[in-house]
């Protein structure tokens, strides 16, 4: 069909024809007459795909800004890219719906805009001045197309445009700004004491009675962990390699010589002449002679005169180049007068079914041929493990029998001549060696294993491993005797009374205060640090902070009236302290610094509360498919 | 030889046809080749419009850094109200003369001059911007007009709108100006509802928001549990 198409083609009715192809494809491209083909996309964002090779090219370059950033100290699996496609993915959706809202404002960066600033940046300047060869350079260095690159640059400054119009443009008012002086600029006055736990500590005693009453309460926490003593046989596909002869190898590489070879290719280009419907022979071959002339003159390469003559419409524009052939990719005729060119040599005319060709050798890549020495280790190891497998399969299904009928391990292992391994002891969390895969701690604490005393499955592990075990000991949880626990058991009961201790001497304390004494005489009776902090500020770093969190969610002492109460630390010291004034924030009497630290908090909590409503108000108008 | 006689005739039928409509079809395709140019021209008017206004805003936006990194001088203050105005008035249609808008609203604040940020803001309004810029930039007029000591009309600016993603912030800012107004009930109320909005969209309230809760709502001293002893 096609070749009555190009027969029919020369007539003034087919250009018109084609003609009309042509206006839609010129206007709109070749999607107009194809379609738009199937493309499979992990995300859609208002009907704009995202495809996985876009995905892929993000992830890679988030690893590469990780790597830099974090250097070579890195934790792999951080660099996962299961682990980075989540994440990676709803960034690009965000900027999807950014740069899609940019285009619905009516935002733009014309290509001059771009090229100002491509011209400004430092990494393509050599002394100052933009240098185009440095330019391409660190793109390609960077796995950027010219194109991509550009692409890359108008979408950051569009993005950058528009979050500078909508939270760069954020403010703080003078009466916001005084309105949280009051709160965050607040000062409290305190004094306090400190209570180390250490002074309760020693004076742990405890009796016997007390000790005994508390292990008997507590004896859970002190068990042995439950273990199995273990026989087993293991087999691997390794022990079974067998002797693999000489010739036995010979005969292998000689049945796969072909796979190790790469065969000799020539690169061919043509110069086609085809007869046309009112030419004579004569005529063909004297237009063909004409172009044999041309070529003995040389003043045109053959990939120039291919250009003027060939009517392979396909290859003449690239100096007839047909590509690479190995000796089967072009018809026998043109194949054979291939074989018998150099390189460089160009053929007599060739006929075959589609007119007459000249043939030229443009490259021949020598084929590569494989020494028996160079592939004999891995042809041998091939048929060690053909054999061991085979000997493998065996051997278990011969154990299976006898395992399953026998009563212990010995006898299977010395019928087959197996190693029998004793003496391993294993816990149901092993974490080391054979024995920490879950399939044979599983096996080995099952119940047909452990309390029937049976042999186990022959578990296959992988296909070249297998294990069968048996239990020789069951060592059940156990309590501890006091004894071994002792030591341990004092230390935390000793920590425990301490607390226990210390909190009641410090509600006694509070009660003191309450009833008039000061945090002074009360440190100084019992010789414990106190201090005393005059106008502290939410983010004081003389009081410790456990303490300050509390005293600003105390309220406002009324009628001068002290606040009392205690904080406990992590470590189990208290801090008992003495709330005595609260003087709300005032902005006209702060530091320039301090101003600025605070209004500088407020607009960049301005500004990323913006971005953030903002972002979510293009989600919850945006069509998003995941799949 | 009977394939090749039905193909010349097809060819006949068509070259029939073609006599007959060829005047019609090139007239069609004219007009298409007209309309298309036509729609290619105001789409490139278009864009170069967009790019020129997206030239000089980016100039604003490079004055306007200079304007923060640095005390501002009166020139530069000057260069970025001369650059938004070029875009409020050559470009009063596009989107990047409402970012100027608002650039001389925050520019106007930081000047303390509140009636100009209120008359940029509301500026804005008039454009007819998109909702979500609609709503940030109402969002902002209430601030200024709260500043200015207006706040009931704050308060009818805050209420009268769907405020949408941004209600998180809409509340915070009505708890203000309830505390401007030293009512702290309603003011923690609106606190207390931009906490739980800034929750349920997955971001924690911010450490000033923590702050001005923290401040409504004291957790009392311990009680004494036990009678003063002897020390």
């Amino acid at each position: 069909m096609l070749q009555s198409i190009r027969k029919n083609i020369q007539g003034t009715m087919a250009k018109i024809i084609v003609g009309l192809i042509i206006v839609p494809f010129a206007l709109f491209g070749i999607e107009s007459l194809v379609g738009g083909g199937g493309a499979r996309y992990v995300a859609e964002v208002n009907g704009e795909g995202i495809t996985a090779p876009e995905l892929q090219q993000q992830i890679n370059q988030q690893k590469r800004r990780l790597l830099m950033s974090m250097g070579e100290n890195i934790d792999p699996s951080m660099l996962d890219d299961q682990l980075l496609a989540g994440p990676t993915l709803e960034f690009m959706i965000q900027k999807k719906l950014f740069l899609q809202a940019a285009g619905e404002y009516q935002m733009a960066v014309s290509d001059a805009a771009l090229g100002n600033i491509i011209g400004a940046i430092e990494a393509f300047q050599i002394e100052g001045k933009f240098n185009s060869e440095r330019y391409r350079q660190v793109l390609s260095d960077q796995g950027y197309s010219l194109g991509s690159f550009q692409d890359s640059l108008r979408d950051d400054l569009l993005m950058t445009q528009l979050r500078a119009g909508l939270s760069g443009s954020e403010f703080v008012t003078k009466q916001e700004f005084n309105q949280m002086a009051v709160v965050n600029e607040e000062q409290r006055d305190l004094r306090y004491l400190v209570m180390p736990l250490d002074d309760f500590r020693s004076e742990a005693d405890l009796s016997e009675a007390e000790i005994e009453a508390w292990y008997e309460q507590n004896q859970q926490s002190f068990k042995t962990t439950e273990s199995v003593v273990l026989e087993y046989v293991e087999l691997s596909a390794v022990d079974f390699y067998p002797e693999v002869a000489e010739d036995e190898v010979r005969e292998l590489f000689e049945l796969e010589r072909d796979a190790f070879q790469l065969p000799e290719e020539r690169a061919i280009s043509h110069i086609l002449f085809e007869q046309g419907e009112d030419e004579s022979d004569g005529e063909l071959q004297a237009r063909i002679e004409k172009v044999v002339a041309e070529l003995a003159q040389a003043e045109k390469s053959f990939a120039e005169l291919a250009r003027i003559y060939s009517q392979d419409l396909g290859s003449a524009n690239f100096g007839g180049e047909l590509g690479l052939t190995s000796g089967d990719s072009f018809p026998a005729e043109i194949e054979a007068a291939v074989a018998a060119l150099a390189v460089d040599e160009v053929s007599a005319p060739v006929p075959s079914d589609a007119g007459w060709h000249l043939l030229k050798v443009t490259e021949i890549r020598a084929g590569k041929v494989v020494d028996f020495a160079e592939v004999r280790a891995e042809l041998e190891l091939r048929l060690q493990q053909e054999g061991g497998q085979r000997e493998l399969v065996k051997a278990v299904e011969e154990l299976r029998d006898l395992v399953f009928n026998a009563e212990d391990l010995a006898e299977p292992a010395a019928s087959l001549e197996l190693e029998l391994h004793t003496g391993t002891e294993i816990s149901r969390n092993q974490q080391q060696g054979l024995f920490a895969d879950p399939r044979l701690i599983s096996a080995a604490f099952s119940k047909e294993v452990v309390e029937d005393g049976y042999n186990s499955d022959v578990i296959e592990l992988d296909e070249a491993h297998y294990v069968v075990l048996r239990v020789s000991e069951h060592k059940p949880p156990s309590v501890k005797p006091l004894r071994e626990v002792r030591g341990e058991m004092l230390a935390v009961m000793t920590e425990e009374l301490a607390k226990e201790r210390i909190t009641e001497r410090a509600e006694a304390l509070l009660a003191s205060l309450h009833a008039g004494a000061s945090i002074e005489e009360l440190a100084l009776a019992n010789d414990y640090p106190w201090q005393v902090e005059l106008g502290a500020k939410r983010d004081n770093r003389n009081v410790p902070a456990s303490m300050l969190a509390r005293v600003f969610t105390l309220p406002v002492p009324v009628d001068s009236d002290s606040l009392f109460d205690y904080v406990q630390t992590a470590g189990g010291d208290i801090e008992i302290f003495e709330l005595v004034r609260v003087m709300a924030g005032n902005s006209d009497t702060l530091a320039p610094a301090r101003r600025q630290q605070l209004s500088g908090r407020l607009l960049q909590e301005g500004s990323s509360a913006v971005d953030a409503h903002y972002q979510k108000a293009l989600l919850a108008r945006a069509d998003i498919e995941r799949s | 030889m009977e394939a090749y006689r039905t193909e010349e005739e097809q060819l006949e039928a068509l070259r029939k046809w073609w006599q007959e409509n060829s005047r019609s079809t090139f007239a069609a395709i004219a007009l298409a080749l007209a309309a298309s140019f036509g729609w290619q021209f105001w789409q490139d008017h278009r864009a170069t419009q967009a790019e020129t206004a997206s030239s000089i805003y980016q100039d604003m936006l490079e004055a306007v850094n200079l304007l923060t990194a640095a005390p501002a001088g009166p020139e530069q203050v000057a260069t970025v109200r001369h650059l938004a105005g070029t875009l409020k008035t050559g470009y009063a249609g596009s989107t990047y003369a409402q970012f100027a808008a608002l650039h001389l609203a925050k520019m106007a604040v930081a000047e303390d001059d509140l009636a100009t940020a209120e008359q940029e803001l509301r500026w804005v309004l008039t454009a007819n911007p998109v909702q979500e810029i609609q709503l940030l930039t109402r969002l902002r007029l209430a601030r200024v007009v709260a500043a200015k000591g207006d706040t009931a009309a704050a308060l009818a600016i805050l209420e009268t709108e769907d405020s949408g993603t941004y209600a998180a912030s809409y509340a915070e800012v009505e708890g203000d100006v309830y505390m401007q107004l030293g009512q702290q009930e309603p003011a923690r109320a609106a606190y207390e509802r931009a906490s739980s909005l800034a929750l349920s969209e997955g971001s924690a309230a911010s450490r000033s928001l923590q702050l001005k809760l923290e401040s409504l709502n004291p957790i009392p001293a311990r009680e004494v549990v036990q009678v003063a002893e002897e020390n």
